[in-house]
């Protein structure tokens, strides 16, 4: 197997008093979709968002080239290389378009570049011929869509879908898993959460449940 | 009634007939007031955001003393300043009683709470996943401000309406630290108080009116944006 991108190692996360997390650990391979499942208030969602640094942990270790720090230090890192996308996508006032291109003026690409990744990320997602409408004019499933466009066109080494197929209808949850497993094949590090885990059959390496705040495989 | 006609019909003409004096009345008034509201309306808003997002110790506290300043009296504002300002005191010595600076300044601490607390109540009706959505696609903390800022535009904007209508028509600042000096520090409301002690309604009325004009269109302008609003949501 080939070397993890990211180690997490005992994160730990209480709300209110309650633990959520208890030392869960976690390492991501490159082209490997883990699946979580868990009940409702498992912590699936907050596991998820520590990941992405965008949740503070009590405490955590990230191992990353083989060294092992404290999370804060790794967290612009951690915001560079890791997407989150939330359960029902969201997207920002504006066209398809505006938000697909929304990251793109974060990076070093030129006007140009990002003009042809533009492109190339629509017609990745099929969404070239919605890309002047609104975006939140369209179905659910077709938004989701665009988030994942959204997500690819920033090419993350990591990409965590909370729940990313829930309430779609099957046309829509089949063209989702199919761009997931192009996501997976580009060498992208898939972590999913779902309570359906036969949705994911073909593209999951690994299941964990997450229980009492820890993972079990 | 007669009487309130013939002076309404004066009013209109002056007006229309361009009253050179009337229209650098109601042009210092916009101009101190534009001031006013573009210096106060970036400080303010982002206080209002740290007071929403920051989580502070306080920060409730300082959104309550925020809306009680909501109601407070123009004259009690201009008193304020008027003894910050005057030659005795601390700030005596900038000479800035009686000028338009003064005026600019009361305009800002009238207009200031308004938009702290008017920006709170547009800012917290942001999802919390524009700030995680931003972030998470690699936006720095100032973008991702600026994107939730552009998310509840309509609300902030009716925020700027309402803290400059409220500047606008306020009489007791002007008055207080302006001194209606004619050509200098004279506007619309301070006229208008002039006019009426002197018996002089046709001035007054024109002043009111275009006060009136501003109020229509600004409700206007919030009702369009309010509409644009649900269509587009």
């Amino acid at each position: 197997m080939s070397e993890p991108l990211f180690v997490f190692h005992g994160i730990e996360k209480t709300f209110a008093e309650v633990e959520i997390l208890r030392k869960v650990d976690l390492s991501l391979f490159p082209g490997k979709c883990i699946l979580l499942t868990g009940k409702n208030g498992s912590g699936k969602t907050t596991l998820l968002k520590i990941i992405a640094g965008l949740e503070k942990p009590e405490k955590a270790e990230i191992e990353l080239s083989g060294k092992s720090r404290c999370w804060k230090k790794f967290m612009p890192i951690i915001r560079k290389e890791i997407i989150y996308l939330h359960q029902q996508a969201f997207l920002f006032s504006g066209t398809v378009e505006s938000n697909v291109a929304y990251g793109l003026r974060f990076t070093s690409l030129t006007r140009e570049q990002r003009r042809e990744s533009l492109k190339k990320a629509l017609e990745w997602s099929g969404l070239t011929e919605l890309a002047k409408q609104q975006a939140n004019t369209l179905s659910g499933g077709v938004q989701q869509r665009v988030a994942f466009t959204r997500a690819w066109i920033l090419k993350p080494k990591v990409l965590l879908l909370d729940e990313p197929v829930s309430n779609m209808d099957q046309e829509s949850r089949e063209q989702a898993c199919l761009l997931m497993q192009q996501m997976k094949s580009s060498g992208m590090s898939i972590v999913i959460t779902s309570h359906v885990p036969q949705y994911f059959d073909g593209l999951a390496d690994v299941q964990y449940d997450l229980s009492n705040g820890q993972l079990l495989q | 009634m007669n009487g309130l006609l013939l002076t309404t019909q004066q009013a209109l003409q002056l007006l229309l007939y361009g009253d050179a004096e009337l229209w650098s009345i109601v042009l210092l008034s916009f101009s101190v007031s534009l001031k006013a509201i573009l210096l106060t309306t970036p400080v303010a808003l982002l206080l209002a955001f740290g007071l929403h997002h920051g989580n502070f110790p306080g920060s409730r506290f300082i959104l309550a003393f925020f809306n009680s300043l909501l109601s407070v009296p123009t004259v009690v504002v201009g008193l304020f300043l008027y003894v910050l300002l005057t030659r005795q005191g601390p700030f005596g010595d900038l000479k800035l009683l009686f000028t338009q600076s003064a005026m600019v300044i009361g305009q800002m601490f009238l207009c200031f709470p308004v938009l702290v607390a008017l920006g709170y109540a547009a800012i917290q009706t942001a999802d919390r996943r524009v700030w995680e959505t931003a972030r998470t696609l690699g936006a720095p903390t100032w973008f991702t401000i600026l994107t939730i800022f552009y998310e509840v535009r309509f609300g902030l904007l009716a925020a700027v309406l309402t803290g400059f209508g409220r500047v606008i028509s306020e009489v007791g600042i002007s008055m207080m630290v302006g001194g209606n000096i004619m050509g200098y520090t004279r506007n619309i409301t301070t006229a208008i108080a002039l006019e009426t002690s002197k018996g002089e309604f046709a001035q007054g009325i024109a002043l009111g009116l275009v006060l009136l004009s501003l109020a229509f269109l600004l409700t206007a302008f919030l009702s369009y944006i309010q509409s644009k609003k649900r269509v587009t949501t």
